[in-house]
């Protein structure tokens, strides 16, 4: 038998290096912006379009889906074709994937800073680009399963059940997490509401985590180092083990992200139990890369791209040993919304998912160039310059974290809060932050230089876009074949392997979602508890355009030192008309879910247009546009009736009086506001947040719980 | 040894930096801030430097020592001890994490590759399989716990302990201290001391709604004639104890502890009449000033009971 010559494509593999470092570039720095506007708050340049609430999203869809997402397209489709020795299976599917990826990321850069979101954390995209996410997904999918289909490789290799893994759970979860209902061309609200929307987005973002950034990211692995340290993986046995055991616990520990929430009890535990099981599997992952390395460790000191692999699986290894315990509620309880879980993640983005990619642009783009790598010391700097900058970036978070989680905890031997003022804490971490920024900055200067070397590189040698191989077509079946181990079975059949993934996946996503959105008696409802008016409703959705819930939670756990704080803690009955949810998973500033009635109007009106003159040294931007700009009234009836149709009870008709209401409300805290020589008309922006403000958690004053 | 110094100073600065935040008295806030900003960066950056002139040095100084040949013999002497060293401790190693020594390796290869890409048999480590064993135990034993025996407390239950455990101290507390003063037991004093403590809390508090001077800014006057929810100090405590939700007065009363109350409450008596600068026009009726004619001296002898 002959071997089939066949051409590996490389250019697309190249395109996919190129917008993972162009994106890196800017998503860090946009990052850096956000970083310090959060003790300069003028940094936002006097413009809503470059605000934190804004921009923070930028950065982190930027960082996620433009370098991360373009980073696991290169090294798919450099180690999948090379693995199933085969082309790609349809150049003009890599080009739509290709396009429409970055179409997708343009969309976003033009579509957060106007401030069209669903506040959903990682998948604030609005739904028409929701559509098209879920379109170029399915692109990648056949793209990806024809290549599979039409291997000379019988057996498929671990990296490609990693490969495999992702594609199906990210489909599953984005279409969950996705299910909107439109309002307008670019406004649409969840169809869950309060705790199961909460459920639902976490059960996203944190599965987002395990299967955008953990298991690609774990399938190159699998490929890239043992390619580079020319060693075999160590352990075939652990690869199985520790794959279906990460892809199983995973997707069930979603709820640690919402312990001393209203969640209900079980779930919340389920989260916890879920998480600390993760723990070896995930670190399974780690230590197969490691003691690959058994043998080669010489090699690491003079190898920079291996420099980076050990350091991206240490820096896994410790964000995986972290997550667990951070998941354990008596620790969660200090360190959730603090900068301690900000510190966890870059650990884990910078460290794991940055070096890696590093490493791989390293190895790749001088083996595609047919060249050598331009500059070894500038890529021996970028190393050391980018573990300093986690080092500066980590360790002040992680001070900042416990400080600041400390001090709202503490209280005075008289039972008072010991800083009750919250703004006091703050001031306290402003130098961590600083420090960060420094941090970050080193960082992205690592990732500069290395654009450079990375550039001169592919300009000294000639990029060989169809690369020449050979290899034997599949040959019939072996009759052994029949006697192999099971999973070796499954390793030749790829489709049953993608069933087998989703129905591993969705046995833990149907055990703790279901209950949860099928019985009502997990929510008790309040009888207190009204539909927003419509102006309050216009103001949510300014709240959620402003991105306010990116500093400011809506949920006050049951904890002394947040009920003194704050006021009676949250009851699930409260958010049932909130589509979508807003509690947050930060608190830059204080918790707003009982902000109504603390203060005045004009104390918010002041507040709104500079902070700093009610809170002198706030680091709150100031929204002085919200006093200039008109409400858009023309979506009132729109939104009603959507509303109506995801089962909140306005009275039948109320759309068409909807805007009449509204105007006698926005007269009322106009004229409230004119009592205190404040002048502004009743149809400015600025009527409509106060008024949502003002209603916030005040419902319950109104009755008690039906429910209890 | 000055780069040890330098480390130590490095440390200094790192643990003042938070008052350097805090306190402002002499440069305003924000210049201290960056100052303290400044030395932080600048410490940080001195350690790194510290520590490679250190290194540098070191390896200066053995030269100079031990001479060329000598440094080169010290060298071969490592590298041996080193290699014998270094097999120890890879047996050890190997033996901790039950790992097949490399020179076995052939024996578990696996014949297949992928793309060049071999895979070893090793088994699992056993130590990874009884860290998995642990945590799905640690798995059962939590939700036995917390949701079949019901020993654990679910985060309501939690709450209610941590309340009346906090209920108990205070009240321990407050029976020792002579903090207890309330609406009906405030007294109307002019004690220096009193007016200057609650000076200070009512510019912490106080001054963003009601003025620097009490002259009224969101809030009300607090110097004029005309009061909306009374003059008398038990008043005026019971205001600010209790705050006015209609109004946007925040309660204040798990936020300042009684005695604060109280001086606060005198502070703002102590304001009537100071006629500051731009004072907001009056709200509320006017009130006869009832209990300030008592007398300095009354009011003197009436204090000392409070804060003694």
């Amino acid at each position: 038998m002959q071997p089939d010559k066949f051409y590996y494509d490389n250019k697309i593999v190249r395109n996919f290096g190129i917008a993972t470092v162009i994106w890196g570039i800017i998503g860090m720095l946009v990052g850096l912006i956000v970083a310090i506007q959060l003790y300069k708050p003028e940094m936002n340049m006097h413009n809503q379009y470059t605000t934190f609430g804004r921009v923070r999203p930028l950065h982190t869809n930027a960082v996620i889906f433009a370098f991360v997402g373009n980073a696991i397209f290169m090294g798919i489709y450099y180690s999948l074709q090379r693995l199933m020795k085969a082309r790609m299976f349809s150049d003009v599917l890599s080009k739509i994937h290709f396009w429409g990826w970055q179409l997708i990321i343009v969309s976003a850069v033009i579509t957060l800073p106007l401030g069209l979101t669903t506040s959903h954390e990682y998948a604030e995209l609005e739904w028409p680009i929701d559509i098209l996410i879920t379109i170029v997904w399915v692109v990648f999918g056949i793209n990806m399963f024809g290549t599979i289909i039409k291997r000379r490789e019988r057996h498929i290799y671990v990296a490609v059940w990693f490969y495999i893994a992702t594609f199906v759970t990210i489909a599953v979860l984005h279409i969950v997490n996705s299910i909107e209902l439109p309002v307008g061309f670019f406004k649409s609200y969840m169809v869950f509401a309060g705790v199961q929307d909460a459920l639902v987005q976490w059960w996203y973002g944190h599965n987002a985590v395990a299967f955008f950034l953990t298991t690609p990211y774990l399938g190159m692995m699998y490929y890239f180092l043992p390619k580079m340290a020319n060693r075999p993986i160590y352990s075939y046995k652990l690869s199985i083990l520790h794959f279906w055991a990460l892809i199983f616990i995973y997707i069930w520990a979603g709820p640690h992200h919402l312990l001393y929430t209203t969640l209900p009890g079980w779930a919340q535990s389920l989260g916890v139990v879920f998480s600390i099981m993760l723990i070896a599997p995930s670190w399974g992952g780690m230590i197969n890369g490691l003691l690959t390395l058994r043998g080669a460790w010489d090699k690491v000191r003079d190898d920079v791209t291996l420099k980076f692999m050990v350091v991206g699986l240490t820096a896994y290894g410790m964000a995986t040993f972290e997550g667990p315990m951070l998941s354990l509620k008596q620790v969660n309880a200090i360190g959730h919304f603090t900068d301690w879980i900000i510190a966890h993640v870059h650990v884990g983005a910078l460290g794991w998912n940055g070096f890696l990619t590093f490493a791989i642009l390293y190895w790749l783009i001088p083996r595609i160039y047919k060249t050598e790598l331009y500059s070894k010391k500038a890529a021996s700097f970028h190393f050391w310059i980018g573990t300093l900058g986690i080092l500066f970036y980590a360790i002040p978070m992680y001070w900042a974290g416990f400080t600041q989680g400390l001090m709202l905890k503490e209280f005075t031997p008289e039972g008072m809060l010991k800083y009750p003022n919250f703004l006091e804490t703050t001031m306290r971490i402003l130098p961590m932050h600083v420090m960060r920024s420094v941090g970050g900055a080193m960082y992205l200067t690592g990732v500069i230089v290395m654009a450079y070397n990375l550039y001169k590189t592919a300009v000294q040698g000639k990029l060989v876009a169809n690369e020449a191989a050979e290899a034997m077509p599949l040959a019939k079946l072996n009759p052994e074949a029949g006697t192999e181990r099971w999973h070796r079975r499954l390793e030749r059949k790829p489709v049953l392997f993608l069933i087998a993934s989703l129905v591993v996946i969705l046995i833990g996503t149907f055990i703790e979602l279901m209950p949860t959105l099928t019985i009502s008696s997990n929510i008790p409802t309040i009888a207190s508890v009204k539909p927003y008016s419509p102006l309050e409703l216009q103001g949510r959705d300014l709240y959620i355009r402003e991105g306010c819930s990116n500093c400011h939670s809506q949920t006050i756990r049951p904890f002394r030192s947040e009920t003194e704080r704050y006021g009676e803690y949250s009851k699930a009955g409260e958010f049932v008309y909130d589509h979508p949810f807003l509690w947050g998973s930060k608190r830059t500033g204080p918790d707003l879910q009982r902000e109504g009635g603390k203060y005045g109007n004009s104390w918010h009106y002041n507040h709104l247009m500079d902070p700093r003159l009610m809170s002198p040294g706030s680091i709150m931007p100031s929204y002085d546009w919200l006093i200039t700009q008109k409400l858009d009234t023309t979506t009132t009836g729109a939104k009603i009736r959507g509303m109506q149709k995801l089962g909140v009870p306005y009275p039948a008709g109320y759309d068409k009086i909807a805007n009449q209401e509204l105007d006698k409300q926005a007269k009322g805290i106009a004229d409230n506001l004119a009592k205190d020589h404040i002048k502004v008309k009743s149809n400015k922006e600025i009527v409509a947040i106060i008024a949502y403000l003002q209603r916030l958690g005040t419902d319950i004053k109104a009755g008690k719980t039906a429910n209890n | 040894m000055k780069p040890i110094r330098l480390i130590f100073l490095s440390f200094f600065v790192l643990t003042i930096a938070p008052a350097y935040a805090e306190d402002g008295s002499l440069l305003s806030g924000e210049t201290m801030n960056y100052i303290g900003y400044g030395a932080i960066m600048l410490a940080l950056i001195t350690l790194v430097v510290a520590m490679y002139v250190v290194l540098k040095a070191f390896r200066v100084v053995a030269k100079i020592l031990l001479g060329p040949e000598g440094l080169e013999e010290k060298k071969v002497d490592k590298v041996v001890l080193k290699a014998d060293k270094k097999a120890a401790r890879a047996e050890r190693i190997n033996k901790m994490f039950s790992l097949k020594p490399l020179s076995e390796e052939k024996t578990i290869l696996i014949e297949h590759d992928y793309d060049g890409i071999q895979e070893l048999d090793n088994p699992t480590p056993a130590w990874f399989m009884y860290l998995f064993y642990v945590t799905i135990a640690f798995g059962i034993g939590y939700l036995l716990i917390y949701h079949v025996f019901g020993v654990g407390q679910l985060q309501d239950a939690e709450y209610r302990t941590e309340m009346a455990v906090a209920a108990k101290q205070k009240a321990a507390f407050l029976a020792k201290s002579a903090n207890k003063v309330d609406e009906n037991t405030v007294k109307l004093t002019t004690d220096a001391s009193v007016l200057a403590a609650g000076k200070s809390i009512f510019q912490e508090r106080c001054a963003a709604c009601h003025g620097n001077n009490g002259q009224g800014m969101v809030g009300p006057n607090l110097t004029d004639d005309y009061w909306l929810h009374g003059n008398k100090i038990s008043d005026v405590f019971k205001t600010i104890e209790y705050g006015v939700q209609s109004k946007g007065m925040p309660t204040w009363e798990s936020q300042l502890t009684p005695k604060q109350i109280s001086d606060v409450a005198n502070y703002v008596k102590s304001l009537h009449g100071s006629n500051p600068a731009n004072p907001k026009e009056p709200q509320g009726t006017k009130m006869a000033d009832n209990d300030g004619s008592a007398s300095d001296k009354e009011a003197k002898a009436k204090t000392a009971m409070v804060v003694k």
